[in-house]
């Protein structure tokens, strides 16, 4: 259930949403420090590691929340405390 | 090369340079062919369970496509066209999954990997509409529940030009490109569009994609409602629903088929040294002004002469036509006598077969798979069975048996039709096997 995830298996929900979306990223690549940018996603890319990490965490968060958002942390972090 | 005998306004030769094609009796143009000369079926139960359940669950439906495992078969491809495929085509819809495989079988067969054309100077037409029907369907129940989650890419996908985008980046196509659509002749109307943006010199050369009819519940309801489909009588031995011409015709019987087309002027060939595997002489489009799905006599027979004209060939010289050939006791009936009226005399000579008997009926695609059938037929010399023909509803009509049969074929007309009255009618001529190459 959603109330028992850690940041570090939010994390891991959104990796593998990255390495399905971007067949080109390997998975050393992902650190929590990148933006998904830097791992080559375009706008739409980014927007479905967003929506895909929602449905697999059970949460539904309004796309407003994610707007200052910059590297693959504060995707967690916003994830992470919504799933509480 | 062969010569074009004819050349009404001398425009550019166009020659078909590839084929590919993901289908019920065949995942590659070989297997195609194998299944096409062996008489072998696609047409059995749908196993796929729906909501509701199909009204007709007897199809010739794509099985066993795995996209990752046929992309591997392109083992010698760059390794940065296959990242380039998967990222635009991994989560993509299957349609699009197939129109991607069949365009690969093509791309390369026409020799455009190592021998490439200028971007600028290749077309792309997609032939086909409302071809994201069943995608949306099945996506419905859970937007229902949770329009949260709805994939960005949804925006993209739905829309049947989305395939323009994702074929033209994977082969960095930038010349002119859209969508031509025409009910169950839009496989014609795309291929005849695709050879006019060569024969205006728009382009050297154009990718022709027919995209498969992915037709969900909702579709197959309403095919069976408007008394279309078939299927009832022979709802327990599937394999022989699919009957046309045969006076136990009841309707057409779903089949699905991705298949591409390039096409070429014959210049460029030449010039690149790519074989031509057949020449388009003439290819013609009219309607018949209905709003319905009814057939018309004289549609037909001025789509048919209109694409001889075109092609120089006299009536008598067609050895041998694919006939639209649904399956469909109307359709049927009056394709056949419009055939009789155009090659009068003749028309005992001329040797017909219906390849939806085989493949079904796959509506969009359906033009552009019967082009890749009359070709490989032409090329190796034979005439593919009509499975199902017991009693034909012409006893005039040149139509092959049971069995395939052995023919030379120099010159071919190939139908379709659509609702809306659309006629269509193409007309191909073989290029002998250059060992020059």
């Amino acid at each position: 259930m959603s109330n028992t995830r850690t940041k570090a298996q939010v994390f891991d929900v959104v990796k593998n949403n990255i390495l399905d979306i971007l067949p080109k990223v390997q998975p050393e690549m992902v650190s929590i420090e990148k933006s998904l940018s830097d791992l080559g996603a375009n706008s739409v890319d980014r927007m479905e590691v967003v929506t895909l990490s929602m449905e697999d965490l059970g949460v539904k968060i309004p796309l407003l929340s994610f707007a200052g958002v910059t590297n693959i942390e504060g995707l967690v972090d916003v994830l992470f405390n919504n799933a509480q | 090369m062969t010569e074009k005998k004819h050349s009404p306004k001398s425009s550019p030769c166009v020659q078909i340079t590839g084929m590919g094609i993901v289908s019920a009796i065949g995942h590659n143009i070989a297997e195609f062919t194998r299944s096409l000369a062996d008489g072998k079926s696609g047409v059995r139960r749908i196993a796929r369970s729906t909501t509701p359940p199909l009204a007709v669950a007897i199809g010739a439906e794509i099985d066993g496509f795995n996209f990752e495992q046929m992309l591997g078969q392109f083992s010698d491809m760059p390794e940065s066209l296959t990242q380039s495929v998967q990222h635009v085509t991994r989560r993509a819809p299957f349609t699009i999954q197939t129109s991607v495989i069949s365009a690969l079988q093509a791309w390369r067969q026409a020799r455009l990997d190592d021998k490439p054309i200028e971007p600028e100077r290749i077309g792309l037409v997609i032939a086909g509409h409302n071809t994201t029907q069943n995608y949306q369907y099945s996506l419905c129940s859970d937007f229902q529940r949770n329009p949260e989650y709805l994939s960005p890419r949804y925006a993209l996908q739905f829309m049947d030009s989305n395939q323009i985008g994702v074929l033209s980046e994977i082969f960095n196509i930038r010349g002119e490109g859209f969508v031509t659509g025409g009910a169950s002749a839009s496989g014609n109307v795309g291929v005849i569009h695709g050879a006019r943006l060569i024969q205006a010199g728009l382009v050297d050369a154009c990718l022709v994609v027919g995209v498969v009819a992915d037709l969900s519940p909702m579709e197959i309801q309403g095919f069976c409602t408007i008394g279309a489909m078939g299927g009832k009588q022979f709802h327990d031995q599937p394999e022989k629903a699919c009957r046309p011409f045969d006076a136990l015709h009841e309707g057409f019987i779903y089949g699905q088929a991705s298949a591409c087309l390039v096409l070429e002027s014959g210049d460029s060939a030449n010039a690149r040294k790519a074989p031509g595997l057949a020449n388009i002489l003439g290819g013609a489009i009219n309607l018949h002004a209905t709003a319905s799905a009814q057939p018309d006599i004289d549609g037909e027979t001025k789509a048919m002469n209109a694409a001889l004209q075109q092609s120089g060939l006299a009536a008598c010289e067609i050895d041998y036509l694919n006939t639209h050939g649904s399956s469909s006791p109307l359709g049927d009936k009056v394709e056949i006598q419009a055939i009789e009226q155009v090659f009068g005399d003749h028309f005992p000579r001329v040797r017909l077969n219906a390849t939806k008997g085989l493949t079904g009926h796959c509506l969009y695609s359906a033009g552009v798979v019967e082009i890749i059938a009359t070709v490989v037929q032409m090329q190796q010399g034979f005439i593919h069975p009509n499975i199902n023909l017991e009693n034909p509803i012409n006893a005039t009509a040149n139509f092959c048996g049971a069995t395939a049969v052995s023919q030379p074929i120099h010159s071919a007309m190939s139908n379709s039709f659509g609702f809306g009255g659309i006629n269509t009618s193409i007309v191909l001529q073989k290029i002998p096997a250059d060992t020059d190459f």
